[in-house]
């Protein structure tokens, strides 16, 4: 690796624009951004359809920028559950991210407090995931953060401009239809790679039956009730499971 | 909906959104989590996301929970699961299991009209 000395000269070698490294997150990031644009459509169409107006959907689309966050929002907005719910509800979809930033965060430590915040609030699952393929060791290098923005604002705006093109739909399709399905499976899309182990199947199982039958619950409280059962379900799962290795191993 | 209520909403959604995105950028250099800690985070938006879906696939309109072959969502939701686990591909999924869903839905209409 190539010995970079620490000082303004260096920092500005490294973290100079290189076109050729932007050029190279965009064509990796390319093929997933149809399905992202597809996954921005479908939390548009729900948006619309689980009631907010144009207006509303187009800036929680863009101020937001979450659709796991935005689609669990729905049925609670529909409810009427307290603005605590709804954010309590947002944090725990979001926690994974928790995650990523906690591994990527380390490579761009040595930037600027805001350029460090927008970066972190526009990356997305994918765009994390194939970074960290191509960079795994947080050491500097010159192009990584170019390479980083070549994944990031393309992600960025394909996610809205399939959103706005999904509000502008959802306002034109019959409610007949019943499009907001569509946002049910997505999110059907997005658990199940979660889904890592047994402990996991387990909870999730758990949490599913839960909400449902708790579903009568006041202030939607069901849903933060599932998730506190069925994440103590995946631990003790898991907890039994390395017991039982540990007495045979 | 009441419109400072959607909005006091949005607020919340950019809030919690921005903290757990962004509260370990802030931070900088390196945090290492507890394996038993990353578990949580990893296992709690399983759960939560499965909590959000179930309620719509499994509950009719009045809340009577409806766990049998005359329920579309039901048997779209778990077409779409087979389909995603065998190709991993989002978009054919959503389409796949809305189709399955429209398919079964109208014929159940025309069914009970028959």
């Amino acid at each position: 690796m190539r010995d970079t000395r620490p000082g303004a000269e260096a920092d500005s070698v490294v973290e100079a624009h290189d076109p050729a490294a932007w050029r190279e997150g965009l064509l990796l990031g390319l093929p997933t951004l149809f399905g992202l644009g597809a996954w921005g459509m479908v939390v548009g169409v729900a948006m619309v359809k689980g009631g907010l107006t144009v207006l509303q959907a187009t800036s929680m689309t863009l101020i937001v920028f979450s659709g796991s966050a935005q689609l669990a929002a729905l049925p609670l907005l529909a409810a009427g559950a307290p603005v605590w719910v709804v954010f309590a509800t947002a944090l725990v979809v979001n926690l994974r991210f928790v995650i990523f930033a906690a591994l990527l965060a380390p490579h761009f430590a040595h930037l600027r407090p805001f350029q460090r915040f927008y970066l972190g609030y526009i990356s997305g699952d994918l765009s994390i995931a194939l970074f960290l393929q191509r960079y795994p060791r947080p050491a500097r290098e010159p192009g990584k953060l170019s390479f980083l923005k070549g994944l990031l604002y393309p992600n960025w705006g394909a996610w809205q401009v399939g959103s706005l093109a999904g509000i502008f739909l959802g306002s034109a399709v019959p409610t007949d239809w019943q499009l907001g399905f569509a946002g049910t499976l997505a999110i059907l899309c997005i658990l199940v790679p979660l889904v890592v182990n047994s402990a996991a199947l387990c909870g999730v199982l758990v949490a599913a039956a839960v909400s449902v039958l708790a579903h009568g619950l006041p202030y939607k409280l069901g849903l933060l009730v599932a998730v506190v059962i069925g994440m103590a379900t995946a631990i003790a799962v898991e907890e039994a499971q390395s017991r039982r290795r540990g007495r045979h191993g | 909906m009441d419109d400072g209520y959607v909005w006091g909403a949005i607020g919340a959604l950019t809030l919690a959104t921005a903290f757990a995105r962004c509260a370990l950028w802030l931070v900088g250099h390196r945090v290492s989590i507890p394996p038993r800690v990353q578990d949580m985070l990893r296992y709690a938006p399983a759960c939560a996301l499965a909590a959000i879906i179930a309620p719509d696939v499994m509950l009719d309109a009045r809340g009577g929970i409806v766990l049998d072959p005359a329920n579309p969502k039901l048997l779209a939701a778990g077409a779409a699961v087979a389909y995603y686990l065998w190709r991993r591909n989002m978009l054919q999924t959503i389409i796949i299991g809305m189709l399955v869903f429209t398919v079964l839905r109208v014929s159940h209409v025309f069914g009970n009209l028959g």
